[in-house]
């Protein structure tokens, strides 16, 4: 009874406490901060949202980060300060699919529209400036917000050659260069996608411009959004929760948010009864796929994998892979395009070294060979002990 | 007089220990195999059918199972009342008396190598193989058991064995690890069957019997 109670009591101050900072906090921000260049709930009208859908919003996204229902009014104070919080936005080795994925998304839900508000100081593909006069613009920013802008990256670095597989701007300054640059003076980075994350697609195998992750570049710590691309929701969930308390969420051992990354898809995926009942697609478009069954023999990696894909999904929650009929291909983890691959087939079809051979194939030829050997020995020993019996 | 004898090898504990390990292992590879690779089942509403959950259900109460197994045969090899055998697993650091066991195996000379331990030199040299397989299936085992329970030991277990995970390469490699090891546990039982057998006839000993009774027969006096 009494251990009970004592326990309540503990989570309620706690809790209290938690309010109490991330009450302060927002205060604190509401000084030190640039003003809004728009206001948010002006923004939102114009934009088609009512008030009870950004209420909306306002409930999942603070289930999403993990906080208690206390936290609502606060959620949507930070939403409104969301546009206030200088952001310096890199690119390195990669595609740009990230930033496609994050500011083009078809559905306006409150979470493109923050992002549409985000106050970029500096983004290659979205910044009209060019040439010497987008260099001034990051040294300004690098100056005016020092140790108060939030730098996020968008691509691997590569080491190869003293970086010089990448070079960007007038003065030709490598990508390693400009990351050192940017980021000591960065309140936080957060690295947007596998490429910064973990490498992505060009530091698969051979890798040859020896790409790596910013973190292992540069030796610091980063947030690391995990995807090919990453749910728009865990960026924006990311921000507001570095709005809400003035740091950076827990983060798992790979770097990645743990209210976001903190478990698996397969098991929260909407498939898994037919996993677990043993109805498998077969093949493309069969009675399976049509009654969709689970994708685990078309290669789905969702076993593997660590993301909210299921749980937030796509496009303001229409869709995600698994619900449109490709398996997952395990695109937060780590080094995917190696360890995921064959994407459309199970992982024990995994090939070594080129070719068709499986573990499976190989491992029944040894079994062959060792069961043909054991045959010959015995066959020889029968002769040769006999002989000696006889002797 | 001396005649050909019985004498205790194995204690009852190892005799269990063994068939016990035996068992999980088949249904281990069996349901192991399954998993990798399933079969639809067809028939029926989704709602009444558990075949992928079951074949899980058993393939983690074996693996729990092997599990506690091994770790009760290093608890033996160490600290067995009857005959605690860590040494013998180093029988083949005799190099003279593992060349002379390759000769007699390959049949290219009939003399027989020396019994100075319980097991001869390629015998512990592949039991220690084998040790080590059972330490990797089980490590590899527990993550992937861990990865998808959230809560209890299994969690507990998991996050200590997550640095295991991330140095392997994230959980599919620790998956396919897992399937590799699979096919060097039916290698070696296929050749520690035959050799049982081998033995059996080549020495008249009653190798195959004595994991039963625990005994062999060799020459000696009465015990
Ligand atoms: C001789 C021992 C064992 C054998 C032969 C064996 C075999 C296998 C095989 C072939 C797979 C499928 C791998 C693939 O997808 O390619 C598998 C999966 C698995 N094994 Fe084992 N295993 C053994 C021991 C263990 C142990 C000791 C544990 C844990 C305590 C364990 C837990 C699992 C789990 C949790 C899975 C994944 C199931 C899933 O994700 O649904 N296994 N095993």
């Amino acid at each position: 009874m009494d251990g009970r109670s004592n326990y309540d009591e503990t989570i309620s101050r706690q809790y209290r406490e938690l309010i109490e900072h991330c009450k302060s906090h927002l205060e604190e921000m509401d000084d030190t901060l640039p003003e809004p260049v728009e206001d948010f709930q002006t923004l939102l009208q114009e934009r088609g949202i009512s008030r009870r859908s950004f209420l909306k919003w306002t409930s999942a996204t603070t289930a999403a980060l993990m906080l208690s229902p206390l936290f609502r009014p606060m959620v949507a104070k930070a939403a409104e300060q969301f546009s206030r919080l200088p952001v310096v936005w890199l690119h390195f080795a990669e595609c740009t699919g990230c930033s496609e994925a994050l500011l083009r998304s078809s559905y306006p839900n409150v979470d493109s529209i923050l992002l549409d508000t985000i106050s970029l100081e500096y983004h290659e593909t979205l910044m009209a400036a060019a040439g010497y006069q987008a260099e001034e613009n990051l040294e300004r920013a690098l100056h005016d917000f020092a140790g108060k802008f939030i730098c996020v990256i968008e691509g691997a670095l590569p080491k190869g050659m003293g970086g010089k597989y990448l070079t960007i701007g007038p003065k030709g300054k490598t990508g390693l260069e400009i990351a050192k640059e940017v980021t000591s003076k960065s309140a936080a980075v957060i690295c947007i996608g596998s490429c910064s994350s973990f490498g992505g697609v060009q530091a698969a195998k051979p890798n040859p411009t020896d790409a790596v992750s910013v973190g292992d570049a540069l030796g610091i710590t980063t947030v690391n959004l995990g995807g090919c691309p990453p749910n728009p929701a865990n960026f924006t969930g990311t921000l507001l929760h570095f709005l809400l308390f003035g740091a950076l969420p827990p983060l798992d051992s790979l770097g990645r948010p743990i209210w976001a990354y903190g478990k698996r898809i397969h098991d929260f995926c909407e498939r898994r009864p037919h996993y677990d009942a043993g109805e498998f697609v077969e093949e493309w478009g069969d009675r399976g796929a049509k009654k969709e069954w689970c994708l685990y023999k078309m290669g789905c990696k969702g076993p593997y994998t660590f993301a909210n894909c299921a749980k937030v999904r796509f496009n303001d929650g229409t869709s995600w892979p698994v619900m449109a009929g490709h398996g997952c291909m395990g695109c937060t983890e780590p080094g995917f395009w190696d360890t995921m691959a064959p994407y459309e087939k199970p992982i024990a079809d995994k090939t070594i070294g080129g070719g068709e051979k499986t573990v499976d194939k190989i491992g029944a030829v040894l079994t062959g060979v060792t069961v043909a050997g054991i045959a010959a020995h015995a066959g020889l020993s029968a002769i040769r002990h006999r002989e000696k019996d006889k002797e | 007089m001396e005649a050909i004898v019985p004498k205790k090898e194995w204690s009852a504990a190892m005799r269990i220990n063994h068939w016990a390990t035996a068992f999980a292992i088949v249904v281990l590879i069996v349901t192991g195999f399954y998993i990798a690779k399933p079969f639809t089942i067809g028939a029926g509403e989704t709602v009444d059918k558990f075949f992928m959950g079951s074949v899980r259900f058993w393939h983690i109460f074996c693996g729990v199972l092997l599990f506690f197994l091994f770790i009760w045969r290093i608890y033996m090899a160490f600290f067995s009342r009857f005959h605690a055998d860590w040494k013998d697993f180093f029988a083949w650091t005799d190099w003279k008396n593992f060349m002379k066991q390759i000769k007699f195996y390959l049949l290219i000379s009939n003399e027989k190598p020396e019994h100075n331990y319980l097991y001869g030199p390629l015998q512990a040299l592949a039991y220690m193989g084998l040790l080590f397989l059972l330490l990797l299936i089980n490590l590899t085992g527990l993550i992937l058991l861990g990865a998808g329970y959230d809560a209890g030991w299994t969690h507990l277990v998991y996050v200590a064995l997550k640095p295991f995970e991330t140095m392997m390469g994230g959980l599919a490699m620790v998956r396919w690890i897992h399937h590799i090891l699979t096919w060097c546990f039916i290698l070696f039982i296929v050749v520690h069957v035959y050799m049982a057998f081998w033995y059996d006839a080549v020495f008249k000993e009653g190798t195959i019997s004595s994991m039963i009774s625990g005994r062999v027969f060799r020459r000696g006096h009465n015990e």
